[in-house]
């Protein structure tokens, strides 16, 4: 392959950006362009022309200002290896640590905080791959980030990480406003209890949950409450309970890991809790069957 | 004072609610739970979770301030139809509980429904040969399950005989739910051995069906202390949701109808005898002995309208369902009747009664240069209206129906009412109850305990609060417009085959 790209890197400086480049095709290239999965976090903006890629099995037809986002396991390309003319920039990061179903982190360098990085995680496992339409801030972000490398004034290092904080922010909220957009809660809950169900054993906040469906936590507690009957702490709990009872009586788990799986700090609080709710301590609950 | 608790466990909530021995309601609560889709086809739920739920309701109604001061001295039970759960012989389930909207036993469907075999079992049993039947869904477990598997196998009950089991201990299914299996003969009200032969199953491996006033059973000692109850308070078994719906909306003897549209949609009518349709279009579940519940369930109600809104609603604007369903059908009503001309096909969800064409599909025809937004707001109410029309004209052709009984969230907006009134050219009326399914409950447990003769009399406390009288001009205009949509129905059978091939 040999594309006409202007990489940016590698720059000692940026071990967590694999790659960033600047790619700009003035005639149909053949044989360049097959679907293929590059590894890392991968944002790739469309500057101009019009693209059509295969995006995880799913066609789409890409134009100025779309944004792809990718987990490092998925992949993207031409279902024909061509490039079409027009200009593509794209960054690839690599995290310290991502796997599907595992915690993201991605990286000292980033100052969005634990949490909100395991957060960012789940919603890029659930929602990705991502084509975002017409997200013109994140194209800009991309184009600043490379300005900022090319001229390497002072601090660039610090200015760079945080456009990459900002870039990534920018594309979770845009992601989570989407949903709330889409005048669908019984959908983005369905979405969200699906996350809750992948990740049972995770501390759950109310703040997090709320983030998942686009909404500030108060509204979001309303409306869950109003639609689902309980508040969202409750309803955690309800699934958490409802996994725990067929762990109980399908496994030979013991009450201590059950109780761990499931998202309760000790079984104490694991049997209170499964008491108040169906009358049984978890021992009785699996002795009696029913 | 004393109060009806009735438990109505639905697809996507349960709903308790709390009645006076008036019928009034004096509280209620909700619990939602989700329906799992692991594959194309599949519907599932989790029992755990719906038991949970349950749970949770009941509680959080019977520790209310309001409801305190009432004396619960009955508890029953409704529930949606045609769900499956295999238990073992501990009662534990197997795996989650398959419900009616589950599609995998199509070819099974497909292929008793063309033999001479399938014919005699629908006549016995009156419930449609389609994948939502349960008998269609055992023989698919047949089929594809290891022979290891089907032999663990204790029983195959409903959720609703979940939820009893689990506060009861005991294993029983009301004749209505059962009728709902397309296992049970309905004019011998015994599990049919024809039907059960072809399920591959034998009595045993179902419940024991009894009677919808079914009051023999008793809450566990650490239920009736949780839910702050007496144990003299009656556990009644009750009814499916369908044969509820049609009780609470004042409709038990022939004569009249219940339409409902909520996210899907059916008529149904009261009569002494099944309706033996040639064609197996209609279903026919058990009230009472010798009082049954007959009509068509359609895939595309209020959901399809939703489907109109989420995509065309006004854009950018973050307001809720509620607010911009209201809004569009503002728009919707500054268009005349017939909306310019422009007919819809609500057939997205493919459809059952009375095409029962899983292909079927949806489409907006007679598109011209004037038409607007709001004309195709309108056209999307008047196709999901035309389509109950056209299950009502053939149950018009079994049973006389004099006025139409409608509830449901969708059948109930102003613009759905006053259509649907032109349409059929029949006075509509709306109660007072807005979950018929509930009330229905309830006036079956006031009925057991004595406060009314029979369901009848129960059914003649329900009070229509308002009513649509039929517009003449727009009914002949509307008659035109459903005579086409009718043609253009069937007419296009061989080509939504073709698109539906095209759409994977």
């Amino acid at each position: 392959m040999n594309l006409p790209v202007q990489p940016l890197l590698p720059l000692p400086d940026f071990a967590h950006i694999r790659e960033l480049v600047r790619l700009k095709n003035p005639t149909v290239r053949l044989n360049d362009w097959p679907v293929s999965v590059r590894g890392g976090v991968q944002i790739v903006c469309v500057l101009e022309g019009k693209f059509e890629w295969m995006v995880e099995g799913q066609r789409h037809v890409l134009y100025p200002n779309d944004v792809v986002v990718l987990c490092p396991w998925q992949g993207f390309g031409s279902p024909t290896n061509t490039l079409e003319i027009g200009s593509l920039s794209w960054i690839i990061l690599e995290p310290e640590l991502f796997e599907v179903h595992r915690e993201l982190f991605l990286g000292k360098w980033s100052t969005i905080s634990e949490n909100d990085q395991k957060l960012m995680g789940r919603l890029l496992v659930s929602h990705a791959p991502m084509v975002l339409n017409n997200l013109k801030q994140a194209n800009d972000l991309l184009l600043r980030i490379e300005a900022e490398v090319k001229q390497a004034e002072f601090a660039y290092q610090t200015r760079v990480n945080q456009l990459l904080d900002e870039l990534l922010v920018t594309i979770v909220r845009h992601l989570s406003q989407q949903q709330n957009q889409r005048r669908d809660f019984p959908h983005a809950f369905e979405q969200l209890e699906q996350m809750l169900r992948d990740s049972l054993d995770h501390p759950w906040t109310v703040e997090e949950m709320a983030t998942v469906v686009g909404s500030g936590s108060t509204a979001f507690t309303e409306k869950v409450k109003a639609y689902s009957g309980f508040s969202p702490l409750n309803y955690l709990i309800n699934i958490r309970i409802a996994e725990a009872m067929r762990q109980l009586r399908q496994t030979s788990k013991s009450l201590t890991d059950i109780a761990l799986d499931t998202g309760f700090y000790s079984s104490q609080h694991f049997s209170t809790t499964f008491k108040k709710l169906t009358g049984y301590t978890p021992g009785h609950f699996r002795k009696k069957a029913p | 004072m004393n109060c009806i608790i009735t438990i109505d466990i639905g697809t996507t909530k349960v709903k308790v609610s709390a009645f006076d021995e008036a019928t009034n309601l004096i509280g209620w609560r909700q619990g939602t739970y989700p329906t799992f889709h692991p594959q194309p086809d599949y519907s599932e739920q989790d029992p755990e979770q719906i038991y949970l739920t349950v749970l949770y309701a009941l509680k959080s109604l019977l520790n209310d301030e309001l409801t305190k001061k009432h004396h619960p001295v009955a508890v029953v039970f409704g529930a949606s139809m045609h769900s499956i759960l295999p238990i073992d012989k501990h009662g534990v389930p197997l795996r989650n509980a398959v419900i009616w909207a589950d599609n995998r036993g199509r070819d099974e469907a497909n292929a008793l429904k063309n033999s001479e075999e399938g014919k005699v079992i629908y006549e016995q049993t009156g419930t449609p040969l389609h994948p939502m039947s349960p008998l269609v869904k055992i023989r698919w477990f047949r089929n594809h399950t290891p022979a290891t598997w089907f032999e663990k196998v204790y029983k195959f009950i409903s959720i609703k005989e979940y939820i009893i089991y689990q506060l009861t201990g005991q294993l029983v299914v009301d004749q209505s739910i059962a009728s709902s299996t397309g296992l049970f003969n309905i004019h011998s009200l015994k599990w049919d051995s024809l039907a059960l032969d072809y399920a591959g199953i034998k009595p045993q491996h179902l419940s024991e069906p009894v009677p919808i006033d079914f009051a023999e059973l008793k809450f566990k000692k650490e239920y009736v202390r949780l839910f702050r109850l007496s144990s003299a308070t009656k556990v009644i078994v009750g009814a499916s949701d369908g044969c509820f719906a049609t009780v609470g909306a004042g409709v038990v003897t022939e004569g009249n109808a219940t339409i409902t549209i909520g996210s899907s949609g059916a008529m149904r009518v009261a009569g002494k005898q099944m309706i033996q349709d040639s064609q197996q279009r209609f279903f026919n579940y058990i009230l009472t002995e010798g009082k049954y519940i007959s009509g068509g369930p359609t895939n595309n109600g209020g959901v399809v309208f939703e489907w109109f809104v989420q995509q065309f609603g006004a854009s950018g604007v973050h307001l809720d369902m509620e607010h911009t369903v209201k809004q569009l059908l503002i728009e919707a009503e500054r268009v005349p009747a017939g909306a310019g001309g422009l007919l819809f096909l609500p057939y997205l969800l493919g459809e059952r009664a009375p095409l029962w064409n899983a292909n079927a599909r949806g489409a907006y025809i007679g598109v011209n240069i004037t038409h607007e937004r709001r004309h195709f707001i309108r056209a999307t109410v008047e196709g999901i209206i035309y389509e109950m029309f056209s299950i009502g004209k053939l149950l018009q052709q079994y049973r006389s129906i004099e006025n139409l009984y409608i509830n449901g969230a969708y059948a109930t907006l102003p613009l759905f009412a006053q259509i649907l009134s032109d349409v059929f050219g029949k006075t509509v009326y709306v109660n007072d109850k807005h979950d018929s399914a509930s009330a229905g409950a309830a006036l079956l447990a006031l009925t057991h305990l004595g406060v009314f003769s029979d369901l009848e009399a129960a059914a003649q406390t329900i009070r229509s609060v308002e009513t649509y009288q039929a517009n003449a001009a727009h009914h002949a205009q509307y008659t035109r417009f459903a005579e086409i949509f009718d043609r253009l129905s069937y007419k296009l059978a061989e080509d939504f085959d073709a698109l539906v091939a095209l759409q994977g």
